[in-house]
């Protein structure tokens, strides 16, 4: 085995095994961490197919930012209703294990059904000549200003109106100091 | 998939020495705190007009290894309301981001070896990441849950409170930071931390509106191009390492210690590496970014290896000299702003919490976001537009 092969693996195996855990472990706080533990696995999976910038900013603004928040904000509620409302029993647990049997499923399926009928995936020239330092930033930055423009303004304007909505919100039922 | 490993090295040598120096590389961030805390604790001493530590071994050097061998012999508890994976997964995950980020910068001229025997050429960093500042934002931006684990996993109120705290405190001044680099990264065009030292070597000179301004006796520095950058950077690495003037988070009349309340012995050193870890990275930065990284004054590395070459008249010495030369070079830079780093310590007052976030949002946000503006206008109109 490989060295590329060995990392692709035990790194498809700690996604999964976080993604897991976000769903089956009862704890809130642990789910967020496995969820940390996913985003942290799939940056490492994208420096191993040399997008190294898309690693660093999945890093940068996921695991970063998004789950810290995420992390802080679970930390204030009073978890232990939480923990005790996710139901234990066999049958709520075969439920469990069956709809995240039926979900890989489909996702298998639909990546298999692609990957074996259809043409030769790129070549890795194509693919290795976009990964030099700004050589790589730069198709990304150009196609994201030049030909998405749109969608990426349109983002910002929407994260904006995602911002002053949070803030209008919470003031409308009196801050942060509301009973 | 192309191999990740190859850019690990072409030979065994080649492989076997890069993960030597990765090893090398973590253990030398470890080792420094050492020193750096002796260098803490005299120095404060001095500015406070005491002595500190000085009966133990010469000048009190010894101190911190006696004061290690005596946490290492100190009961292993965990409080009993605390979760116990996360506080003891606390101070381990402590080191993780501070020594991978070290990784990423550059600290002296490659060392090109060309003998019979040998014929490589070996870098002198961790490891060559060519979107040097992306991966150490983003892997110094991981710190904040090392303070979650440990406020959570401690089980009592105040470490919560405190974590709480530092972890907002980290988040805000992650964006400050990011954005006051983004004017240096507009400048030299890269990421690349090599790059962007390799920019800055030579005598100041620029061109704009088709002028050329030169000035031989200053060093082409960022510091010259981006002053208010570089404030701005500093500051918001006092605040990402939780140092004074903003460590309300671990502020002792506050929160008794903030989230390290219930860490006692060998855990409570490890948070310290930790934080003088993201202060080596900070000191680091700082010199890459604004201060030429390990060049010397004005003289590019050619200049310094001809004037070696003349003097030792061996090729492979000189190289061997050169990249010496400007290690220590390096670490002078280096440990200026360490230095710097505890001056700022034991003279500041800390502010406030509500104060240190308006700092950080109402402050240094805006003052971030217009100096990425300006240097975006003005390199674009300086070079567009000749007069």
């Amino acid at each position: 085995m490989t060295a590329d092969a060995f990392l692709f693996w035990f790194l498809a195996f700690a996604s999964l095994a976080g993604a897991l855990g976000v769903v089956l472990i009862t704890n809130p706080i642990h789910c967020a961490l496995s969820l940390v533990m996913t985003m942290v696995s799939v940056a490492a999976l994208f420096v191993t197919l040399q997008a190294y910038f898309l690693a660093g900013v999945q890093l940068i603004v996921y695991a970063g930012a998004v789950m810290v928040l995420f992390v802080m904000v679970l930390m204030l509620f009073d978890l232990k209703n939480e923990i005790q409302a996710f139901s234990r029993g066999r049958a709520k647990g075969a439920f469990k294990i069956g709809a995240v049997g039926i979900l890989s499923g489909l996702i298998v399926g639909a990546v298999a059904r692609v990957t074996l009928f259809t043409d030769t995936p790129p070549s890795a020239s194509t693919m290795a000549q976009a990964s030099t330092s700004v050589g790589a930033i730069r198709p990304l930055a150009e196609s994201l200003f030049f030909d998405y423009v749109f969608g990426f303004e349109i983002l910002g304007v929407l994260l904006l109106v995602i911002a002053v909505g949070a803030v209008a919100l919470s003031r409308s039922k009196g801050g942060t100091h509301a009973k | 998939m192309t191999s990740a490993m190859t850019s690990m090295g072409a030979t065994g040598l080649e492989i076997t020495v890069n993960l030597i120096k990765t090893v090398l590389v973590f253990l030398m961030m470890v080792q420094a705190v050492p020193i750096l805390v002796w260098l803490e604790r005299r120095g404060s001493a001095f500015i406070q007009n005491r002595f500190g530590p000085n009966r133990v071994g010469p000048l009190g050097l010894v101190q911190l290894l006696a004061d290690a061998v005596k946490f290492l012999t100190k009961e292993d508890f965990v409080p009993e309301k605390g979760s116990r994976f996360m506080f003891y997964a606390a101070p381990i995950f402590a080191l993780i981001p501070a020594a991978i980020a070290y990784m990423a910068i550059p600290m002296s001229v490659p060392l090109k070896l060309d003998s019979a025997m040998i014929k490589a050429t070996f870098l002198i960093q961790g490891f060559e990441i060519n979107v040097g500042i992306v991966f150490v934002l983003g892997v110094s931006s991981l710190a904040a849950y090392t303070i979650l684990m440990a406020g959570w996993g401690s089980g009592s109120k105040y470490s919560l409170m405190g974590a709480l705290r530092a972890s907002a405190q980290i988040i805000s001044y992650e964006l400050a930071l990011g954005l006051s680099i983004v004017g240096v990264i507009l400048l030299y065009g890269s990421f690349s931390l090599t790059e962007m030292i390799a920019a800055q070597q030579g005598v100041l000179k620029f061109s704009m509106f088709g002028y050329t301004v030169a000035c031989d006796y200053l060093p082409n520095w960022g510091i010259f191009y981006q002053p208010l950058g570089m404030m701005l950077f500093f500051a918001a690495t006092f605040a990402e390492s939780n140092r004074l003037p903003f460590d309300l988070a671990e502020g002792e009349a506050e929160l008794v210690a903030g989230f390290h309340t219930e860490y006692g012995g060998f855990k409570m050193l490890m948070f310290f590496i930790g934080e003088y870890g993201h202060m080596m990275i900070a000191s680091g930065l700082m010199a890459t970014f604004f201060f030429g990284g390990y060049s010397i004054w004005s003289y590019t590395p050619q200049e310094v290896y001809q004037w070696l070459y003349a003097w030792v008249g061996s090729a492979q010495l000189a190289n061997i000299l050169n990249t010496a030369v400007h290690f220590l070079s390096y670490n002078i830079k280096f440990a200026f702003f360490l230095w710097i780093f505890i001056w700022v310590r034991w003279t500041l007052p800390r502010f406030r919490y509500d104060q240190l976030m308006d700092i950080g949002w109402k402050t240094m946000l805006p003052w971030a976001l217009a100096n990425a503006m300006i240097t975006a206008t003005l390199i674009f109109v300086g070079s567009y537009f000749a007069f």
